[in-house]
């Protein structure tokens, strides 16, 4: 039992950084139809602008966060600028390719300026132990999952009851209309940009401390947020916290209890699974192909 | 006839280079000869039908592993063991391609990237057929009339005279019903199935196709490299050979020969620039993209044909787009 | 009208519902061996959605399709193809990436026993007989709007179908290419006794060629007759009145 609640905690905590992600991966596809192959280096860049404000510059903890946001949101604002304005229109293999490109860029350009050691992010509650019916969990898995359902409620007051974001969902669904009413589509894309950046480094600055930090780490939590997406839905927000809740309890129980090798293979054979029967996911409505 | 002459010429070019290059770079030309093998069996698929899948390079694993275990565990001749290697691939992508071509577009290529991760995990942990993370090594080399192909020279004038066998079978089913098929198919689904084409049947075999030509590629990298590792056959190889077709121009042979080459090269001559070569490498890439959306093949189509009036429906822009 | 034994094509109880709301209800529609019909309505009457029935892009939720007697109502869209049913569609759908008498090859292809050799002169005969021998090895994107359609109805004439849906042929083509194509259609009828199935908005060519027509509104089929019976139609009239002046300009 006490054993069942810790990996039930660390599969929550580590399935909200999947979720988170995921989240990232998904507005940015709905708003501008552009599957990003580099969203897990957006992360693994979230990890870094921590190390380089609380490990490297040694700033104290909030200033260290939000200069690594900050860092993030100006990195989602080039992103969009170098990435995104040029090949937006573009097919989607190309942009598939192209995000691949950028990303081994990102990944090296992060190997070039912190060097092959892994890193270890601090956590503002570090060392803490919460005892729970006999099970040892560390705080800063439980905060993981309190600060993404929060971010999770912020981000649907957002879409749904600010004129911000009312006006990105219009843009979402329609490019064209939104421009003729007026809206300022290219800054709302932008913004979109910006959004996913900051929401990937806040999953960055959250798993930093869970993992250790290494440049290579990228690749692995982009699969995940894919293997998510898919699970939940292409495109649909409840859908990705759902699929990245599952994807992170199926890596940590099947690690536990099925075999550590083959743990991935749960959450892949599940996505491909879906793909086959329930292409749309549990929460996606229908298929909007794009390609 | 033109693309013959092409193809010809690429593999003469190769030929003479083998004389006049060092050992490294015969040993970079032997890796881009098998990466272009993959790459024209790819263009059946995405190149001609427009199935974009992640997933080629599990299929060269499964004829690289296929050829490896054969010869290591049942001492079986190399070139035995390729028949079943490719056999036993190209199989195997009909019995995933039924389901699994229903997909289309991001779906299809995140199905096929999922497909390849977990080709890579059952390598590494089934250990006592593929000897996990640590591979199989001392596969075999091949003897051909009692000649031993184990130099890099002697194995490139092999490697190009198989490429040169499957590029031509590979124009042959270009310019055949089976070819155009395919591009019908690829340029409008719905319209492909009203002149009679069998939509799901002509996307499989595009798929086993694609499938088999990966599956060489694999048992010749085995033959040649003597060891096989999961990691040779990661999804990031997908990736790869995917980029190759583009950067030299999909839909064509010749694109994916050049293509592969010059992804095999261009990291190697970005090195002078030091530690952050792929960090260019990465740019460079994206700089095509932007500037090249049609690959090398299509520039050079667009110096040769410069005045093609635009169309001027919704039909003729969608055709631009999957041009 | 000769009254055949068997017909080339019958639908009979054809229904279509999308969720709540029913495209197409209970229709019935037979077209003779080398029969002319025409079918008409106005927009959204399920003109089109039928054509998709009856060429499989979309599953009836009730009804049956013969093809010469023979059952198809389960059939993949190419294996119905391949038993003698032809289509083409409302703007001209060709394959971009072949040259035109490539497009054809894909339609004779239909027809095996014929070498690579064998289908290109199959295709380049069509392609004589339309006039469009000139444009041969022309790519599709050389092609004005009006070629393109004719090319179609040229790929769609290699597969040899014994009963063919046209989908507004005449749709986008000048006054000169209106009267060139209802030519090559009489033409074509005349060599080849194919049946045909016409949606046209254009009311002239309607009354000219066809031999019956038959009215869709509101997914129903309100009348059937001669051009003479159906024009005099009182519910036919309130159907298109009602409409408004969408057609007054074709």
């Amino acid at each position: 039992m006490a054993d069942l609640i810790q990996l039930l905690t660390n599969g929550l905590a580590l399935g909200s950084v999947y979720a988170l992600a995921a989240i990232g991966f998904v507005i940015v596809y709905s708003a501008t139809g552009v599957v990003n192959f580099a969203a897990g280096q957006f992360v693994m860049l979230g990890t870094f602008a921590g190390v380089a404000t609380l490990v490297n510059a040694g700033w104290p903890l909030p200033v260290g966060y939000a200069g690594a946001l900050a860092l993030m949101a100006l990195f989602g604002l080039l992103f969009y600028a170098v990435v995104y304005l040029p090949l937006g229109r573009s097919p989607v293999v190309t942009i598939i390719i192209g995000t691949v490109a950028i990303g081994i860029t990102l990944q090296n350009a992060a190997l070039l300026t912190f060097g092959s050691w892994p890193f270890r992010l601090p956590s503002p509650v570090e060392g803490m132990m919460l005892e729970v019916a006999g099970a040892v969990i560390p705080v800063h898995a439980v905060a993981v999952v309190v600060a993404t359902a929060v971010l999770i409620g912020l981000m649907w007051l957002l879409l749904n009851r600010t004129a911000l974001g009312i006006a990105m969902r219009a843009v979402a669904q329609d490019a064209k209309t939104a421009r003729l009413m007026g809206l300022r589509v290219n800054a709302l894309l932008a913004f979109t940009w910006v959004l996913a950046a900051v929401l990937a480094g806040i999953a960055g600055l959250m798993l930093g401390p869970m993992w250790f930090a290494d440049v290579n780490m990228g690749d692995p939590i982009a699969l995940k947020a894919f293997a998510a997406t898919i699970i939940g839905g292409f495109g649909s927000l409840p859908g990705a916290i759902a699929g990245g809740l599952f994807v992170g309890l199926a890596e940590v129980l099947g690690a536990s209890y099925v075999s550590s090798a083959y743990k991935d293979l749960i959450a892949f054979g599940a996505m491909i699974l879906f793909l086959l029967l329930r292409p749309q996911g549990v929460f996606g409505e229908r298929i909007q192909d794009r390609g | 006839m033109r693309s013959v002459l092409v193809l010809s010429a690429l593999i003469l070019a190769g030929f003479a280079l083998s004389f006049a290059v060092s050992e490294y770079t015969l040993r970079l030309l032997n890796m881009a000869v098998i990466a272009a093998v993959a790459v024209i069996g790819l263009n059946f698929a995405f190149g001609y039908a427009g199935l974009i899948s992640l997933g080629h390079s599990a299929f060269v694993g499964l004829g690289a592993y296929g050829l490896a275990i054969l010869t290591t565990k049942a001492d079986w001749s190399p070139w035995l063991a390729a028949i079943p290697a490719v056999a036993g691939t190209g199989l195997a992508a009909a019995a995933l391609g039924y389901p699994l071509l229903r997909l289309k577009g991001h779906y299809l290529a995140l199905a096929t990237l999922g497909l390849n991760v977990s080709f890579s995990i059952v390598a590494s942990n089934w250990i006592e057929l593929t000897g996990g993370t640590n591979g199989i090594a001392q596969i075999p080399g091949l003897t051909l009339a009692g000649y031993k192909l184990d130099g890099e020279q002697t194995f490139l004038w092999f490697g190009l005279a198989v490429l040169a066998l499957l590029g031509l079978a590979a124009l042959a089913i270009h310019a055949s019903r089976l070819g155009r098929a395919m591009m019908a198919v690829r340029d409008d689904e719905t319209a492909a199935a009203m002149t009679g084409i069998d939509v799901t049947g002509v996307s499989v075999t595009a798929f086993v196709l694609s499938a088999i030509y990966a599956a060489i590629a694999g048992c010749l990298f085995a033959a040649h490299v003597h060891f096989v590792s999961p990691d040779d056959f990661n999804y990031a190889h997908s990736i790869t050979f995917l980029s190759m077709l583009i950067v030299g121009g999909e839909g064509s042979v010749a694109g994916a020969i050049v293509g592969a080459a010059l992804l095999t090269f261009l990291p190697e001559w970005l090195r002078v620039l030091g530690e952050g070569y792929l960090a260019f490498f990465g740019l460079m890439m994206l700089a095509i993209l932007v500037f090249l959306p049609t690959g090398i093949a299509g520039l050079l189509r667009r110096w040769r044909r410069p005045a093609l009036p635009p169309q001027d429906t919704a039909a003729g822009l969608d055709g631009a787009v999957s041009r | 009208m000769i009254a055949a034994t068997q017909n080339a094509l019958s639908a009979t109880g054809i229904t279509k519902r999308f969720g709540g709301l029913v495209a197409l209800a209970d229709v019935d529609l037979t077209v003779g061996n080398g029969e002319f019909v025409a079918l008409i309505g106005p927009n959204g009457a399920g003109k089109s959605t039928l054509l998709n029935v009856l060429t499989g892009l979309s599953a009836p939720t009730a009804g049956r399709i013969a093809l010469d007697g023979r059952d198809v109502t389960r059939l993949p869209t190419h294996r119905r193809i391949r038993a003698g049913l032809g289509r083409t569609f409302q703007h001209g759908r060709l394959f971009p990436r072949l040259s035109v008498v490539e497009n054809i090859m894909t339609g004779a292809a239909n027809r095996a026993g014929r070498g690579e050799a064998g289908l290109r002169a199959h295709a380049l005969a069509q392609l004589r007989r339309m006039g469009l021998e000139r444009l041969a090895d022309q790519p599709i994107s050389a092609l004005s709007y009006g070629n393109r359609r004719m090319v179609e109805l040229t790929r769609v004439l290699a597969c040899e179908p014994r009963v063919l849906l046209l989908d507004e042929p005449a749709a986008g083509l000048n006054l000169g290419e209106v009267e060139d194509l209802m030519a090559r259609l009489r033409a074509i009828r005349a060599e080849d006794r194919i049946a045909v199935v016409l949606i046209e908005h254009n009311m002239g060519m309607v009354m000219r060629l066809a031999e019956r027509v038959v009215v869709l509104n509101f997914g129903r089929k309100i009348a059937e007759g001669t051009p003479a019976e159906v024009q005099a139609d009182p519910a036919v009239l309130a159907a298109y009145l009602g409409e408004g002046a969408a057609h007054a300009g074709r």
